[in-house]
């Protein structure tokens, strides 16, 4: 009954919190709204993540059903959203301070960011295969005007194209979802049931498979988009590039693995149906080119917040490898190489905004000595740089071994590939990010508010201490989450690629 | 049920002719020079979906289908296109749409797009009920002419209707392949429309100020 409860206050403080930011006056307000949102979606995090712990699924009526790796999204979207949110203060306080920004469109980020996250998690938490697409849906609206909010016209082409391409994508991932519902009404009826996730798995093995496999093409490539795969990332960059940076964050942390999240359901019910043959060669071949586009173009990267964005291409092909490969390593690989980077990218986004916020300018080359000059902003930078590079003792490193070991039992080459292309994006990626950490500083830049630092620095911590922990140390009531998640993809099932 | 047996072959006749006038007003879009005649070719389209789900409406006896027939017209053959017009009226571009490709080769290109459509879904069309057979081939087929247009022609207000013009042919999907979606789930998909065609609205106005004060010039060639 609490989690229940819990799971009602997680769906609806963000719409709440987002409706009351347009009547905030002063930034103190504002600062006092978003933080006790961030402390009510812990709480109710935490209720909804141990009853889903214990054994149980969170419901609410008949719409909202939370089960183990629902929850899984819940914590990282109630963790990440939250320092992402207390950085917001930070970030867009400052520009408000400088004069950049009036109050006006100071209090409409917020509502927007909070509307932004209300959608996540409700995709998150909705059992229901349509409204779950319209919840997506919403979430990349929201988007939309976010990634243009700065209204230059860089920004605004790149809020376009992001437009046009998710538009896309999210149009051909409702034709799949139509596709489903065409399959599960011959099973289940004309009826709202033959939408819910729960009764789709019950009785996914006796689907018709030829109905679900074209599904599921058009689900991967739809969600796809928006996950940021290759070759239909084209939006990521831009879009990463000229949004906001806390936006920025946002979207390589928690938006594709949004996106991840809904492909993945719709992967476990076709396997089922279809087997994972069909599936398998598909996502681990779309996954291995993500890699090799996100390897190469990182080399030639001129702008530090585009260097990022294609790094976490990179990574959504990592996860998408390891969850094709399958079996208990593979799954759980996938996974915690999600969160890993939600908390490693979002930390090293931080980093970049500050630094940003400094020099006011994004061009690599020009940034030199960040360690020297700001020990926050620097240690940041280069500790998220070597989580993401897969280097130990951070998460990352694990999730790969844990990829590569599945997948050298069943087909070494893939393996063979897979470790080539890390060491390339794991060259290009230091590359590039060293020589902005290291040596003398370049010009000391403008200076950034106290209460600026204290936001955006908290919020840098608090990730950096939950990445590294985790690189060490799995909490018990992750391991609860992750056996049933594991268990739901079939922990016996070892692919066969002919 | 014997009800729905005397209507099935002239009902299902009447829906294969309604879903093919949709396609045959995709064509007419695609091959349409001013902008506005664009818009009101979408509009006469909305309509064709609105009969169409009216019409499976009346021969399956599920009624909500008749409230998203309803909404179909007033969002997608009042609202929208009211919109739209606005939208060319304020940017003054009706002129002409700019084409990445020219209309003879898009005709063709959109002819072997339909072919795809239904190469695609035969193994999956065998399944379905009598009375729409061949109607998620047409609706796939408005898809992806949808998508051809939002690449091929530059104008943003001609890739919005190219955007609108796949929302048509999902919906025709749902609706006529599988029946309808449960209401509720239509009113969201209803409601993302909506915003969405106002996020729009918002950009083309915001990117037309944005490359106006630089170079008024620079409006026509560039995405406006």
């Amino acid at each position: 009954m609490t989690a229940g409860a819990a799971l009602a206050v997680l769906t609806l403080a963000p719409l709440l919190a987002g409706l009351l930011s347009l009547a905030i006056r002063t930034t103190r307000a504002m600062a006092w709204l978003q933080g006790s949102l961030v402390a009510v979606l812990l709480v109710a995090m935490g209720l909804v993540v141990g009853h889903v712990a214990s054994g149980n699924d969170a419901v609410v009526g008949h719409l909202l059903r939370v089960d183990a790796l629902g929850a899984f999204m819940i914590l990282m979207l109630a963790i990440v959203g939250g320092t992402g949110l207390i950085y917001a203060l930070g970030y867009m306080g400052e520009e408000h301070a400088r004069g950049h920004l009036g109050y006006r469109r100071y209090r409409l980020f917020f509502c927007l960011l909070n509307l932004y996250l209300w959608a996540m998690l409700l995709a998150a938490s909705i059992d229901n295969i349509a409204l779950m697409w319209i919840a997506v849906e919403g979430s990349t609206l929201a988007a939309a005007l976010l990634v243009g909010f700065e209204r230059t016209k860089a920004a605004l082409e790149a809020g376009w194209n992001y437009i046009i391409l998710s538009f896309i994508g999210i149009a051909l991932a409702l034709f799949g979802t139509v596709l489903v519902y065409y399959a599960a009404e011959r099973v289940l009826g004309v009826s709202m049931e033959a939408l819910s996730w729960s009764a789709l798995h019950r009785v996914a093995p006796t689907l018709d498979p030829t109905t679900l496999k074209l599904a599921f093409v058009f689900v991967l490539i739809g969600y796809g988009t928006k996950a940021g795969v290759a070759p239909m990332h084209t939006w990521l960059p831009d879009a990463h590039a000229e949004a906001p940076t806390p936006i920025s964050a946002m979207l390589s942390a928690l938006m594709l693995n949004i996106a991840l999240y809904a492909v993945l359901r719709l992967k476990n019910i076709v396997d089922q149906a279809a087997g994972t043959a069909f599936t398998a060669p598909i996502v681990i071949g779309l996954g291995l080119l993500s890699i090799a586009i996100a390897a190469v173009f990182m080399l030639i990267q001129r702008d530090y917040k585009r260097l990022f964005a294609y790094s976490s291409i990179e990574h959504v092909g990592i996860a998408l490898v390891g969850f094709g490969i399958g079996g208990p390593a593979g799954v759980f690989g996938g996974f915690f190489h999600m969160l890993n980077h939600a908390l490693a990218k979002s930390t090293a986004f931080y980093a970049a905004g500050l630094v940003l916020l400094r020099h006011g300018h994004k061009v690599t080359e020009r940034v030199t000595g960040l360690l020297r000059q700001d020990p926050a902003t620097g240690g940041g930078m280069l500790l998220a740089a070597i989580a993401l590079a897969g280097m130990p003792p951070f998460g990352l490193f694990i999730s790969e071994v844990l990829i590569v070991t599945a997948a050298y039992q069943h087909h070494p080459w893939i393996a063979a590939v897979f470790l080539g292309l890390l060491a390339l994006a794991f060259a290009t990626l230091l590359a590039q990010v060293l020589p902005m950490i290291l040596g003398e500083p370049h010009g000391s830049g403008q200076h950034v508010g106290s209460s600026t630092r204290r936001f955006t620095v908290s919020a840098l911590i608090v990730n950096i201490v939950a990445l590294t922990s985790l690189g060490f140390y799995m909490p018990g009531f992750l391991r609860e989450l992750f056996i049933p998640m594991i268990g739901l993809f079939g922990a016996d099932v070892a692919v066969k690629i002919p | 049920m014997t009800m729905m047996m005397l209507h099935a072959d002239l009902g299902s006749q009447l829906v294969n002719l309604c879903s093919m006038m949709l396609l045959v007003t995709s064509f007419a879009i695609v091959a349409q020079r001013r902008l506005s005649a664009c818009v009101d070719l979408f509009a006469v389209q909305s309509v064709f979906l609105a009969v169409t789900a009216a019409l499976v409406a009346f021969l399956t006896g599920i009624h909500h289908i008749y409230v998203a027939a309803a909404l179909t017209i007033l969002i997608k053959a009042i609202i929208i296109p009211l919109i739209l017009k606005k939208v060319i009226e304020r940017l003054n571009v009706q002129r002409e749409v700019a084409f990445v490709i020219n209309i003879p080769p898009s005709l063709l290109i959109c002819g072997a797009l339909v072919i795809l459509a239904f190469s695609v879904t035969e193994p999956v069309a065998s399944l379905g009920f009598l009375l729409t057979k061949d109607s998620l081939a047409v609706a796939l087929a408005i898809v992806l002419i949808g998508f051809f247009t939002m690449i091929a022609r530059k104008k943003a207000v001609t890739q919005v209707v190219g955007f609108l013009m796949v929302e048509n042919g999902l919906f025709l999907g749902a609706t006529a392949a599988a029946y309808g979606m449960p209401l509720i789930v239509e009113l969201g998909v209803f409601f993302d429309v909506l915003v969405a065609g106002l996020i729009i609205g918002i950009y083309t106005h915001r990117l037309q100020d944005a490359f106006d004060s630089v170079d008024v010039s620079k409006l026509t060639g560039s995405k406006e």
